[in-house]
């Protein structure tokens, strides 16, 4: 038996269907298991979900651990929360790490098994790796010590404008969500192969309590800010509704461009929030994101830093967003982003020539 | 059933909109900061005052935090809560989100018999969104997390949550937790007959100890051990300013508004030509 046990990934898959955020999970498990020397498990539960296993083993998994019953056809909280406890409890040892997604599933339910295991759990991570912990605080004389190969749950902590590296090595599992589009995913490897383990679970009458009338989505309505290449956002600075149109404009003369906003544009009802990036909004790795009339508050930074270059336009020279942007221009957004769109169109025009 | 009894869990956080003890950096020096309710809890107290405008019931706000978060459980009751609890422990200092969940679920349990509980989906500081589930958890309760609407009958709530693309109508018989997302109904504004009763509380001391009472850990019961740093299992092992990992930004300044775009363009040609050819068409 190897010195550590493996890593773990809580899959989310919707009506059958893996969430992207799954194929991320696996690559970071990846990673870290790597660096461990261990292996990379998988957990899935649901109804008739044959197909998955494999698929998460493709994507990096080297063993999948099945719950396949009908009272897991829809997700809720408390059936889930009793598949993934049955889970955990067939393993001869807790796992070193269990990863989930930053997602409304997640969210929901990783903190639950936390508190059901009295482990502890970092929430949102955007950068996840092991490594060695000293522990040097004399509060509490039982946790003080040097630790090995502990896992780092790096994340921005917004109140401060602080980004935290936050360590429990005291007990196992060592819990993180990771946001969605933080992670990236291996390849999928069609030859790849692994072991599937089905794993029975009773449930108990309580775990019923949450009944599922109606789940409605609109993956029309659903903005592609995570596979954008370029995204064109805007703030408070617009002034109005009516200013994403010039947003719109912009981000129109690019191949695979999404339209973005800040809160304080989705909190003031001009755009619908699938748009929102940052913190309470999506996370995104554009080439190129331009922010036009986007102050930079810390919230909106951390959904941005993976982005190759930042293009700013701001009128208040003294903007945050100046301070991590790449290139700035201090101006009107009204004059200068149709001056943006002619100057790229001349640049088509010029390389097509 | 004469009304429900509801507890909403809210948190002080720091202002970070203000100028005030916001360090150029960007870190925030709590002690000048300005303090505010956590706008999620607002959307969690608003709730509770639905249910209690529909079918009556007793609202009890519960905080945790030094002695200045009393401000927001007070403020609370000028939106037209009954009672307030803060729980106040110097035992309490290093908390993380499991120790949090330990220590609130005890004043929880110390109010009574709860029909619902409700708090903010996550903290602005904090913005974790765990403690609620943590929460559910210890109580044994149903949760519904980002929830934007819901309704009771005959104690049971209907509920619609937000999901990925969508959203998502459930039901769940009572005791359950909520944690209320910011898409849902904004607090209304403070009333001025419930403003002006808690400026004549505050008058009265007698009534006022009535209704606005501060706790410790021994006094709900809670074990020290589990509680604070002691009761966290994890700690913040190291922290970077987000300005040192910040580049350099190039500005294009002091010529008029064409020039700097082109100017602009050609440099963003000069240094990321293949980026650029690969997304214009």
């Amino acid at each position: 038996m190897s010195k550590h046990a493996d890593v773990m990934v809580i899959a989310d898959q919707l009506q059958g269907d893996l969430q992207a955020i799954s194929f991320e999970l696996l690559g970071a498990a990846r990673e870290l298991a790597g660096k461990l020397g261990v292996k990379v498990q998988a957990m899935v539960m649901g109804h008739q979900i044959d197909k998955l296993p494999q698929t998460l083993i493709e994507y990096g998994a080297d063993e999948v651990f099945v719950v396949d019953k009908p009272e897991l056809k829809e997700y809720t909280t408390l059936t889930y929360r009793r598949a993934v406890i049955a889970i955990l409890a067939s393993l001869p040892r807790p796992p070193h790490i269990v990863l989930s997604g930053a997602t409304t599933v997640g969210r929901d339910l990783a903190p639950r098994i936390a508190a059901y295991l009295e482990v502890g759990l970092t929430a949102d991570c955007t950068e996840l790796d092991v490594g060695e912990y000293e522990h040097k605080g004399k509060a509490d004389p039982t946790k003080t010590g040097l630790f090995q190969d502990v896992l780092y749950a790096i994340r921005p902590s917004f109140g401060e404008s602080l980004k935290a590296r936050i360590i429990g090595p005291w007990k196992n599992p060592q819990m993180a969500t990771a946001r969605t589009g933080a992670m990236v995913p291996l390849e999928r490897d069609l030859s790849r192969k692994g072991t599937v383990v089905p794993v029975d679970c009773a449930f108990e009458k309580s775990d019923f309590r949450i009944k599922v009338v109606e789940t409605v989505r609109d993956v029309s309505s659903e903005v592609d800010l995570t596979g954008a290449k370029v995204i064109v956002s805007g703030g408070a600075g617009l002034g109005d509704a009516a200013g994403f149109k010039v947003v719109e404009d912009l981000a129109s003369i690019f191949k695979d461009s999404a339209v973005g906003a800040s809160r304080r544009a989705v909190d003031a009802g001009w755009i619908s929030y699938s748009h929102q990036v940052g913190q309470t909004g999506k996370t995104v790795r554009p080439k190129i994101y331009i922010a036009l009339g986007i102050s930079g508050a810390i919230q909106h930074r951390v959904g941005i830093t993976n982005s190759d270059i930042i293009i700013a336009v701001n009128k208040d020279e003294g903007a945050p967003i100046f301070q991590f942007a790449n290139y700035g221009i201090v101006g009107d957004l009204y004059e200068i982003a149709p001056l943006l769109k002619a100057q790229f169109q001349a640049k088509m025009a010029g390389a097509s020539v | 059933m004469s009304g429900y009894k509801m507890v909403v869990l809210m948190k002080q956080v720091p202002d970070t909109s203000s100028k005030a003890g916001v360090n150029p950096d960007g870190t925030v020096d709590r002690a000048r900061a300005k303090r505010m309710m956590n706008p999620f809890d607002k959307y969690a107290l608003q709730k509770a005052l639905e249910v209690k405008k529909a079918h009556g019931g007793e609202i009890t706000v519960v905080s945790m935090g030094p002695p200045p978060a009393l401000e927001i459980v007070v403020e609370a009751l000028e939106y037209g809560a009954d009672k307030g609890i803060l729980l106040s422990d110097k035992r309490l200092a290093a908390s993380d989100t499991l120790s949090t969940a330990y220590a609130l679920h005890m004043v929880v349990k110390h109010v009574g018999k709860v029909d619902m509980v409700f708090t903010g989906l996550q903290t602005t500081d904090g913005d974790t969104a765990q403690t609620g589930p943590q929460i559910a958890e210890r109580l044994d309760m149903p949760q519904v997390t980002y929830l934007e609407k819901l309704e009771v009958k005959d104690g049971v709530a209907t509920m619609q949550r937000v999901v990925e693309g969508g959203h998502q109508t459930l039901e769940v018989p009572l005791p359950c937790l909520v944690t209320v997302a910011n898409s849902a109904a904004r607090l209304e504004p403070k009333r001025f007959a419930d403003v002006f009763a808690v400026k004549e509380l505050i008058r009265d001391k007698a009534a006022y100890d009535k209704k606005v009472t501060i706790l410790d850990l021994d006094v709900v019961g809670a074990n020290p051990d589990r509680a604070g740093l002691k009761g966290s299992p994890t700690v913040v092992g190291k922290t970077w300013k987000m300005g040192e990992i910040g580049g350099s930004c190039t500005m294009f300044e002091g010529g008029n508004a064409k020039d700097e775009v082109a100017e602009l363009v050609g440099k963003l040609t000069a240094d990321h030509g293949a980026i650029l050819e690969e997304v214009l068409p």
